[in-house]
């Protein structure tokens, strides 16, 4: 059985001192993951959102129905665009959740560095 | 869901390490001194929490120093990054800031910011992992996924699974609650009926209590007592074996429906489930198991909505808001528009429900539509919930959870009515090849068609568009779903090339168990419009009335309409945030049908006792008949027939004019409530053959039977048949079927209900028999075997007789039964006048010589009323219209037989 005396430790010494401790190794294990997922998951609702499987399979049906031969040609031309331009937003939107995770990484020790060196060059 | 999901007893094992010894189990490593547990497929569950006062101390101690720790936090950093801008906006410019050695010369406000972003990440961690209600079972389904990852392996390694940490923070509540009513109680152990207790005296109590339609004070004497059997003494306070075994098992079914934590209503479920005791208790208040299954049911079924509803928006707003398609290969359809209306559309806005049940519907829908045939019609009556599918298959649409051949299309309901509304068949025509064109063109159109026989024109006339259409949808090869009536699929379109071309899918009349499921998907709304709460009787009511009694609309639309009534009156009757109770219902239903279907009350029951008495005030004699239908009357009330056959089927068999079918009248004047109230028909009217098509409908036409439409808009009804010897025999044998299985299929194709109805058939057939036997000083019951056994052969077939309840023969008429009949005569003469002010009295021989000339052994009664006509009535007019009479007079028979008028004593 779980002890009274067990309950409160646990309140000590795993809610507040222990949290600090667990902290700097949750940001690169499960904080870390969990950052990823997010990026990956609104990476692919974009993904999603830009719809290339649609696009793809309607490669050469005209758009707005214009089954003349300007038509498709105008058609085959815009889709070409429309797929390269929503191509490169989305390796931009990588790129920008690239940074993002990078920053995760980053930020905390640097912000923690940036602190200690600060502090030295106070004193000095 | 199935009953057979909601485990019955949990299936728990003691520990086989410690034997649940409490000596051995404090250091068991297999159960961690739980002793029991439930081996699952994520490892042996147990609960092996102490609950005490100090640990319910430290808990929202707990609860209180995290609150304050993140409030601490916040406030860092909020005061770090406020005096880094404050003394930075103060003491440098916007081009300082640029500079590295602004970040770098140690400006103690840059430090502080420093540490403002370190303590930041530090709050992103805690409010991640701090601030969940409880860790999330693992069987959990996020809105985003549908599918749950299987994890079952097997032959794992059982190891022991704490179970509270997923309890949510108000099942732990319940629990520390359960704790404190033992500690009041003075019982050493915390049982399943302590847990239960808990519940009820809980917030989600109020809503269990609710939708049970149950009050806390008809259970909380017997709960008391009941928690009190257990041993009583002081602390400590233990749980008992069957408790731990209810709060692994709450963990586990949880798991297994898929929730996100243990809440109040797997341990309302499952602490009832493992007591019998309390099923027993909860039973003897009013409440069967079943019911407390079905809450259960209820509130997992309204979560799983609204979770759903989540992962629709989510997905939802992935579809175009407008008419284009994410392809953008459609068109703009501006006469389509027009005429119709973007069902995906409304679906993605979330305009239109979710459908519950008819899964086989849809499956068989998908199938047709995938095998590449394109058009499909849904054929079903009105109510069953044609619409709800296809509004289904736009927000599956929405969704794009559907086959390939519908991806990326919208679905749009045509207002056919509208279309052909032109008037001109031309015209109407031509729009209609303009919009399938423009469909055609777009080629991201569904269409939708309620009511597709409006093409056919089955109420316009001349206007044929089903022609059109057929070849147009042939041409052009786009889906379209339809929906029809089974009346106007048989009528307009199976034989037609349109009915050909389009795939037919049944849609079934749901059974109560999905009634009830429709019902407690909706009470949301209803609940919500007319602030009350619905019970599960009201549903439960609602559900079976309605598939009994209401037949104008299919099931589950009957049952819906019945509740928002009922809701409707609860409010009116009582206040807001009423309980809508089985009895709403059931007045509803009786306001709509006039069938008695409340439960029997007081005054009810002392009519129904004391019937037979209340007939004979109408009835003279004929003992045998009155108890015979007062019986029935009484077994039908007290529901204890199967509802299979009609209430009860009588031949009444005897001379003319002794009150066959007055006792029919009197039956219908007392218990349906109006003489009138009756199916009348008389047989001498059926003696061809085609009359069968009066009585139940010529095919082709809609309007139906004289007989069958009568009990369809009135199903709680007698059905007089008078003279049956004289219909002819196929009219016998229609009605074997009736009285044998209580339903008759008319001309429409419709099944007619006859289980409510009490068929009374008349007959005059061994008349003379019967005259000259009872002439003879025959007993009665000779009488009647001879009459089965001989006269009647002659008439009707022996398995035409055996199908009667009760054959009574009404014996002749004696002198002294010619006499009662002249007062009860006299007695309706006397009303009449007392209605006027006026009295009437009638001499004892004036009565007696009134029944020697009203008796005719051949003709009963029946000479009796002319009789009164000639000698009383028509003299009372004369005086009445001659002035002679004034109020408070009174007018005498006198024994000669003349009238007189006895003046008033004038007291003024």
């Amino acid at each position: 059985m779980m002890q009274r005396s067990g309950a409160l430790a646990r309140l000590i010494f795993v809610d507040l001192i222990g949290s600090v401790i667990w902290f700097p190794i949750w940001w690169y294990t499960k904080g870390l993951t969990k950052f990823i997922s997010w990026c990956y998951e609104g990476l692919l609702y974009r993904y999603k959102q830009y719809a290339f499987s649609v696009w793809i399979k309607n490669f050469f049906v005209p758009m707005y129905a214009q089954y003349d031969w300007v038509g498709r040609l105008i058609s085959v031309g815009m889709r070409i665009a429309v797929i390269l331009g929503r191509g490169v937003a989305l390796v931009i939107e990588a790129f920008a959740y690239l940074f993002l995770v990078l920053c995760w990484c980053a930020i905390p020790p640097l912000a923690l560095m940036m602190a200690l060196q600060n502090i030295y060059a106070g004193i000095l | 869901m199935a009953d057979s999901q909601f485990p019955q007893v949990p299936e728990a094992i003691v520990c086989s390490s410690c034997g649940a010894d409490p000596r051995a189990s404090a250091s068991c490593n297999q159960c961690k001194g739980a002793g029991i547990g439930i081996p699952a497929d994520d490892g042996f569950l147990v609960w092996n929490t102490i609950v005490d006062e100090i640990t319910i101390a430290i808990r929202k101690l707990r609860i209180k120093a995290n609150a304050i720790f993140h409030l601490a936090i916040l406030s860092v950093i909020i005061v770090f990054v406020a005096l880094f801008l404050v003394f930075t906006i103060r003491d440098f410019k916007f081009s300082d800031v640029q500079t590295l050695a602004f970040w770098t010369s140690g400006y103690w406000f840059v430090t502080l910011f420093y540490f403002a972003v370190v303590v930041g990440a530090f709050f992103i961690f805690r409010l991640s992992e701090f601030t969940a209600p409880a860790k999330t079972l693992p069987g959990y389904l996020p809105s985003s996924h549908v599918a749950r990852p299987t994890s079952h392996v097997e032959n794992k390694i059982q190891k022991a699974i704490e179970v509270m940490p997923y309890f949510s923070p108000e099942a732990i509540e319940i629990v520390e609650s359960a704790y404190r009513l033992a500690k009041e109680l003075q019982v050493v152990e915390i049982t399943p009926e302590i847990l239960f207790a808990s519940v009820l005296t809980n917030r989600s109590g109020g809503i269990f209590m609710a939708r049970l339609g149950m009050s806390f004070d008809t259970v909380k004497e017997p709960l008391v007592r009941l928690i009190m059997t257990g041993t009583t003494g002081k602390p400590p306070i233990n749980f008992s074996r069957e408790a731990k075994r209810t709060l692994a098992a709450a963990y586990d079914f949880a798991n297994r429906t898929n929730r996100k934590y243990v809440t109040s209503m797997e341990i309302f479920l499952q602490s009832f489930l493992e007591s019998e005791k309390l099923q027993d208790l909860i039973d003897r208040v009013g409440y069967p198991k079943s019911d407390i299954v079905h809450v259960a049911e209820w509130v997992l079924l309204q979560d799983r909505l609204r979770e759903d509803q989540n992962r629709f928006a989510e997905l939802a707003r992935l579809k175009p808001k407008s008419a284009m398609n994410r392809a953008m290969t459609a068109i703009q359809t501006s006469l389509l528009d027009h005429f119709s209306e973007d069902l995906t559309l409304l679906a993605r806005q979330g305009y239109l429900p979710p459908m519950i049940g008819n899964e086989k519907v849809m499956d068989g829908l998908m199938r047709a539509i995938e095998s590449g045939q394109g058009s499909v019609v849904l054929v079903g009556d009105q109510g069953v919930g044609k619409a709800a599918i296809v509004e289904q298959l736009a927000r599956l649409m929405v969704e794009e959870r559907v086959p390939e051949v519908l991806f990326d299309k919208r679905i749009v309901s045509v207002n056919l009515a509208q279309v052909v509304a032109a008037g001109d068949s031309g015209l109407a025509a031509e729009r209609l090849i303009s919009m399938l064109q423009e469909v055609a063109i777009s080629g991201n159109i569904v269409l939708a068609l309620y009511g597709i026989e409006a093409l056919v024109g089955g109420a316009a006339g001349p206007m044929d568009l089903a022609e059109t259409f057929a070849s147009e949808i042939e041409k052009a090869r786009f889906p379209v779903i339809a929906t029809t009536s089974p009346e106007a699929w048989t009528q307009y379109l199976e034989r037609r090339r349109l009915g050909k071309i389009m795939v037919k899918v049944d849609v079934p009349h749901p059974d109560a168990e999905q009634v009830i499921k429709v019902l407690m998907a909706k009470s949301g709304g209803i609940e919500y419009k007319n602030r009350v709460f619905i019970s599960y009787g009201a549903l439960e009511k609602a559900t079976t009335l309605s598939i009994r009694y209401l037949h104008d609309v299919a099931p589950p639309q009957n049952a819906l309409n019945v509740l928002r009534e009922a809701s409707v009156l609860a409010r009116k009757t009582r206040e807001e945030r009423t309980i809508v109770t089985a009895d709403d219902v059931a007045k509803v239903v009786h306001d709509k049908t006039s069938i008695p279907v409340e439960m029997v009350t007081q005054e009810e029951s002392g009519k129904l006792m004391n019937l037979e008495d209340h007939m004979h005030g109408r009835i003279v004699g004929q003992d045998e008949a009155v108890v015979a239908v007062a019986r029935a009357i009484r077994r039908a009330r007290a529901e204890l027939r199967e509802g299979k056959r009609p209430i009860a089927n009588f031949l009444f068999l005897g001379p003319t004019g002794v009150g066959k079918t007055e006792t029919a009248k009197t039956l219908a004047s007392e218990y349906f409530g109006d003489e009138n109230a009756m199916v009348r028909l008389d047989m001498s009217e059926y003696q061809d053959q085609s009359s069968i098509g009066r009585m139940i409908g010529i095919p082709g036409d809609e309007r139906g039977g004289l007989l069958t439409e009568a009990v369809r808009k009135r199903p709680f009804t007698i059905v007089l048949l008078d003279e049956i010897e004289k219909a002819n025999p196929d009219i016998l044998t229609l009605f074997l079927q009736v009285m044998d299985d209580g339903r008759l299929t008319d001309s429409v194709g419709r099944t007619i209900d006859f289980t409510n109805t009490i068929v009374i058939m008349t007959s005059n057939a061994g008349t003379s028999y019967i005259q000259s036997a009872v002439a003879d000083g025959e007993s009665m019951d000779k009488i009647k075997t001879n009459l089965l056994e001989r006269e009647l052969k002659s008439y009707f077939r022996p398995e035409f007789l055996n199908r009667f309840d009760g054959i009574i023969v009404y014996k002749p008429l004696t002198r002294d039964e010619v006499v009662q009949i002249a007062w009860l005569m006299l007695g309706s003469i006397s009303r009449t006048l007392e209605a006027k002010g006026m009295n009437f009295r009638a001499e004892d021989q004036a009565v007696e010589d009134l029944a020697d000339a009203g008796f005719d052994p051949a003709f009963g009664a029946r000479p009796m009323r002319r009789v009164i006509q000639d000698r009383v009535e028509t003299p009372l007019a004369d005086i009445l219209l001659k002035g002679e009479v004034a109020r408070h007079d009174t007018v005498v028979l006198n024994d000669d037989g003349e009238l007189t008028v006895e003046k008033a004593e004038n007291l003024y």
